[in-house]
């Protein structure tokens, strides 16, 4: 058998790597952890800082003194745990809701070849490029014309809306990965269309569904603009509005605000890492499956 | 002991509800009132605006409060937004120059018929010949604080803040250090050098003046030439290096005194900012404070329930109260002449500084002039631009924005 | 803790259902109607697809048309504080402010032109870096290796980061005194740099922070694309004995467009509109660091020019419409043909005819 060439086992499969090199590899890859991961780390040691200072020449992730007292007064002096409960099921409910709508849909691009579609297509991207802060004041009247202000009915609408044309190009990419002649000798055994997709399609889908929940709950669980929009009620906040009452005009508490800031990207983190498995299968734009 | 203070407290009440211009009676129906405020919970002051909101509704249950805080900016923009839309709150509470663009709007009401002002110092929420805002604390001034570790008293001009700076400024510590980044820190220098932003009409930007020029130089001298400040230094930057006494004394405002006592406890002393040595003129921080700014929309019963809570909110007791808890100077004349205000070392140092001090323009073309200062502030401390150019394209930008509000 | 009780879940837990509850009500009457219109009635061909997008459709169509409509009205006024209940419109008005656009500050120095070059080399920077690294990090992570689980969890860390709490990250660690960068520079005897006042590091600061921001993303797409190409390629083209670099740009990059075309358009739209970066990077408001949005958020709110910034966010919402128009043509992009989807031409599968 002919010796591999370097640059094969490079690109592929390391079929023979040289001690060497696979230290190298190694080598760049945890560089490029550590960089990944040491802003995070930072904001995690300012929380445990003692004295509210946000900043240090030391550059210790531990620093001296540590204490977690940040946390404990976050929880318990403020409406942390409010804030994270109006987050957390508001962004359940309309990560939910965005799936179900977009995977609808996007099994309608997919298949069809119906008039419009590549304009609709286009329309969809054409969404995303709209300057976000612009439709602020519309939003608002718009809002409060249609009694939404203050209500969680207003934020589950938009939040499920605004979530849509990202989902579709995922899932429309990965049904398209996905044979038509499946669903085909479904419906040659008898099974009507939309049950050839109930049964076959979405099942196949996981991934992808699964990818477009996460990145439906991501968004909904950082948005801002609208949610200041919507909700003027103290009890009615979320983590990004609620944080920013730790913010003062000029002083902050920066050891709570840190701590507060870890705690909330804590779910988000949990829920990246359980479908991690499927990011990488799930998030297909368009794939070379043949 | 006990009964006294009661009764002190009821005539008090009693005395706050009679100076209420027109005798203004809350009204007997339920009335909710939706109250924004910019005061933060970090600084305690939205504890404040809470906790007195509440014993207004133990006083009067059928009025009841929702009190929301909102971050500056965002309350400007909300507030207007909410005000187009036809939802604004019924109340604000909020910086004097949040006047300005509101007054211009046409979305607040003016306050001059419905509160008796003379009872209160002069209002920087005044623009014109309308009052836009009621005072509730005075201040939000900049002051020198320093460690009295490290330096035992304030310099007095700025001939010995250069030469008492130069020893303090060694093994890593600093003599000085400010907030670099925003022209709130420039302007009390600028009265120093016997500058101001506007015109005597008050609309008029002047900010290419020979006393802009010097203040500019100076303020880059003293990081560049006199080498006592850091290169660069925003505000978490200045807080914490005082905190950590690395620097020996600081340029901060009377938000900050709450934090600092804590920190330095007795150590912390409180000055004028040194006089000005080539003027011989003090420097002259804008003083502004709190206010109370009623939307345009709130009418009949919500409109007396407000004015009355105002009432309340800036009686001597409250006002005391105030004094003692956020450590601010308060509004009500009577209450300025308090003995805790008096002798309270904090209090004391800042009302010092306070009557050097000028009032924040508030009219709406002020932001022009804040827009106008700050890139070239900053180009002029990073060493990118000269003095001189930096103060003409000052003016040419504070032009330039006036005519896009026109 | 003191707000969150039973009761109050309760509450917002009774409040979502019931708009769940409107919702489904709101989609069944929908598909109802459509069914017997566009079947029944019309005898459709395209009636089932219709039905399947109708519920986002009218979603959308409620969700954008209103507020684009009321900004393209606001576009053709002179609203600003002084007009601001009763402001004009007219179609002179509009005009004025198309021109004010590309003719007067759109901040208070900066002009339309160098904001808009700006904001492309910004875009152009981003994308060639999101893409190269990404690359690269794919393909070290495209082998089977121990702690490949570990690598790909911790770099996917920036992304899963909420923006804020990066955007608070980096900003500290630009600062001057304490900034990791600057502690680093004079610990190994370089100059601090003035990554706040000094122009040229501003702009150098939100490159790196959005770089560390965008790679994840880019570089797990790529690993999808990488980890789908069959090996039998790359067997055939060793016994052809082409040469390594060859191997990669007529095996891998073409077969990967298709992944990179989607990733590069959406980077590419994404980084131009990108808000949270420039904004929260450029603390001291230099002109200088303003992209396109940041300098039409700054027109809308800080000077409350609501007519000019409504017209100047329909030119940038136009530009970047045209750039990605161009881009899709050039690399002959269409979005309803994705990779591998010849036989998406023959969709119909029988009872559609």
């Amino acid at each position: 058998m002919k010796t591999k060439s370097r640059f094969y086992r490079f690109f592929n499969r390391s079929v023979g790597d040289s001690p060497a090199k696979r230290v190298v590899i190694h080598f760049v890859l945890i560089i490029a952890c550590i960089i990944s991961i040491y802003p995070a780390l930072r904001v995690f040691s300012v929380s445990i800082r003692p004295g509210n200072r946000v900043l240090s020449t030391d550059l210790a992730i531990i620093p001296a003194g540590a204490t977690f007292e940040a946390y404990a007064s976050v929880v318990r002096d403020k409406d942390f745990l409010l804030w994270i409960w109006n987050s957390f099921f508001i962004t359940i409910t309309t990560s939910a809701i965005g799936v179900i709508i977009a995977s609808t849909s996007a099994y309608g691009f997919s298949r069809w070849s119906f008039p419009g579609r590549n304009a609709g297509l286009i329309a969809l991207l054409m969404t995303q490029m709209i300057p976000a802060p612009m439709l602020m004041i519309p939003l608002y009247i718009l809002a409060y014309k249609l009694g939404l202000i203050n209500t969680w009915r207003g934020l589950v609408i938009a939040y499920s809306v605004s979530t849509i044309p990202f989902s579709i190009w995922i899932l429309k990419g990965y049904y398209d990965t996905i044979p038509i002649e499946l669903e085909q000798s479904a419906m040659i055994d008898g099974a009507s269309r939309m049950g050839a997709f109930y049964r076959i399609v979405l099942p196949l889908s996981a991934p992808s569904l699964a990818i477009a929940f996460l990145f439906n709950f991501t968004s909904a669980w950082n948005e801002f603009l609208l949610a200041r929009i919507m909700l003027q009620k103290k009890e009615m906040l979320t983590w990004t509005l609620g944080l920013r009452q730790i913010q003062g005009q000029f002083q902050t508490q920066w050891a709570e605000f840190s701590a507060a800031a870890i705690m909330i990207s804590v779910p988000v983190m949990i829920l990246f890492f359980l479908s991690s498995k499927w990011l990488v299968s799930g998030l297909t734009l368009g794939s070379v499956k043949e | 002991m006990k009964k006294w203070v009661c009764v002190f407290l009821a005539l008090a009440v009693l005395a706050g509800g009679l100076f209420a211009k027109g005798g203004v009676e809350a009204p007997k129906g339920p009335v909710k009132i939706a109250l924004w405020t910019q005061e933060g919970e970090s600084e305690g002051s939205f504890q404040f605006v809470k906790k007195l909101a509440d014993a207004y509704t133990a006083l009067y249950p059928n009025i009841t409060f929702d009190v929301l805080n909102k971050e500056t900016e965002a309350l400007r923009q909300d507030f207007l937004a909410a005000s187009l839309a036809g939802s604004a709150p019924d109340l604000v509470l909020t910086v004097n120059d949040h006047a300005g663009p509101f007054s211009v709007a046409d979305v607040i009401q003016p306050v001059d018929s419905l509160f008796d002002l003379k009872l209160y110092l002069p209002s920087a929420a005044a623009i014109g010949s309308k009052t836009w805002g009621v005072p509730v604390s005075s201040g939000n001034h900049l002051m020198l604080l320093f460690n009295k570790d490290m330096v035992k008293t304030a310099p007095k001009d700025t001939d010995e803040l250069i030469s008492v700076g130069k020893t303090l400024t060694t093994g890593g510590k600093y003599a000085i250090v400010w907030n670099q980044t925003e022209p709130f820190w420039l302007v009390p220098w600028l009265g120093g050098f016997g500058g101001s932003v506007f015109d005597k009409d008050g609309v008029t930007p002047t900010l290419n003046t020979k006393a802009m020029v010097d203040t500019l130089q100076f303020l880059y001298d003293l990081k560049s030439k006199y080498a006592i400040t850091p290169k660069e230094a925003d505000y978490a930057t200045m807080d914490t290096l005082f905190k950590e006494g690395k620097s020996a004394m600081l340029i901060n405002g009377d938000w900050s005194l709450g934090d600092y006592s804590k920190a330095l406890g007795d150590k912390l002393g409180i000055a004028p900012i040194p006089m000005v040595s080539a003027t011989k003129k003090w420097p002259a921080p804008y003083t502004s404070g709190k206010y109370f700014m009623i939307p345009k929309s709130v009418t009949g019963d919500t409109l007396k329930a407000v004015v009355a809570f105002i009432n309340f909110y800036t009686n001597y007791e409250n006002q005391i109260d105030m004094a003692k808890t956020l450590s601010r100077l308060p509004a009500l004349r009577k209450a300025t002449a308090d003995e805790y205000v008096k002798n309270n070392p904090v209090l004391r140092g800042s009302t010092s500084q306070l009557v050097l001090g000028t009032p924040m323009p508030a009219a709406l073309e002020m932001r022009c002039n804040w827009d106008a200062m700050k890139p070239e502030l900053n180009a002029v401390l990073a060493g990118t631009k000269s003095a001189a150019d930096a103060a003409k394209a000052m003016q040419d930008a504070a032009v330039a924005c006036l005519k896009t509000i026109q | 803790m003191k707000s969150l009780t039973p009761d109050v879940m309760v509450t917002s837990l009774g409040q979502v259902g019931g708009i769940l509850a409107v919702i489904v009500v709101a989609v069944v009457v929908l598909e109802l109607i459509l069914y017997f219109l566009l079947k029944k009635i019309l005898h459709y061909r395209y009636a089932l697809p219709f039905m399947l997008i109708a519920p986002g459709l009218v979603g959308l169509i409620l969700l954008n048309v209103y507020p684009i409509a009321y900004e393209l009205y606001i576009a053709f006024s002179n609203m600003n504080l002084l007009r601001f209940r009763n402001p004009s419109h007219s179609l002179a008005i509009g005009w004025e402010n198309l021109k004010s656009v590309f003719t007067a500050p759109v901040l208070k120095q900066q002009y339309f032109f160098p904001v808009f070059l700006r904001t492309m080399l910004w875009t152009g920077i981003q994308v060639f870096f999101h893409v190269s690294l990404g690359l690269f990090l794919a393909i070290l992570l495209n082998r089977p290796m121990k702690l490949r689980g570990l690598y790909r969890t911790l770099l996917v860390v920036p992304w899963a980061l909420p923006q804020v709490v990066a955007s608070l990250a980096w900003r500290g660690e630009f600062n001057f005194e304490y900034g990791f960068l600057n502690v680093m520079l004079t610990r190994i005897g370089l100059q601090a740099i003035q990554w706040k006042s000094n122009p040229f590091w501003n702009f150098t600061a939100m490159n790196i922070t959005n770089i560390w921001l965008g790679v994840p993303f880019m570089a797990v797409i790529l690993l999808g694309g990488l980890q789908s190409l069959s090996k039998s390629y790359y067997e055939a083209a060793e016994m052809d004995g082409a040469r390594p670099w060859k191997q990669f740009s007529s095996i891998t990059l073409p077969l990967i467009k298709p992944i990179m075309t989607p990733a590069i358009v959406l980077g590419v739209i994404w980084t131009f509109n990108n808000f949270n970066v420039p904004f929260f990077i450029n603390e001291n408001n230099l002109e200088t660091s303003d992209i396109l949005v940041t300098a039409l958020f700054r027109a809308a709110f800080d000077f409350n020019r609501y007519g000019f910034s409504a017209m100047f966010a329909m030119v940038i919402f136009l530009i970047l419409f045209g750039i990605t128009i161009v881009y899709m043509k050039a690399v002959s992009f269409s979005p309803s043909a994705l990779a591998g989807s010849k036989a998406r031409e023959t969709l119909t599968v029988g009872e559609e005819k």
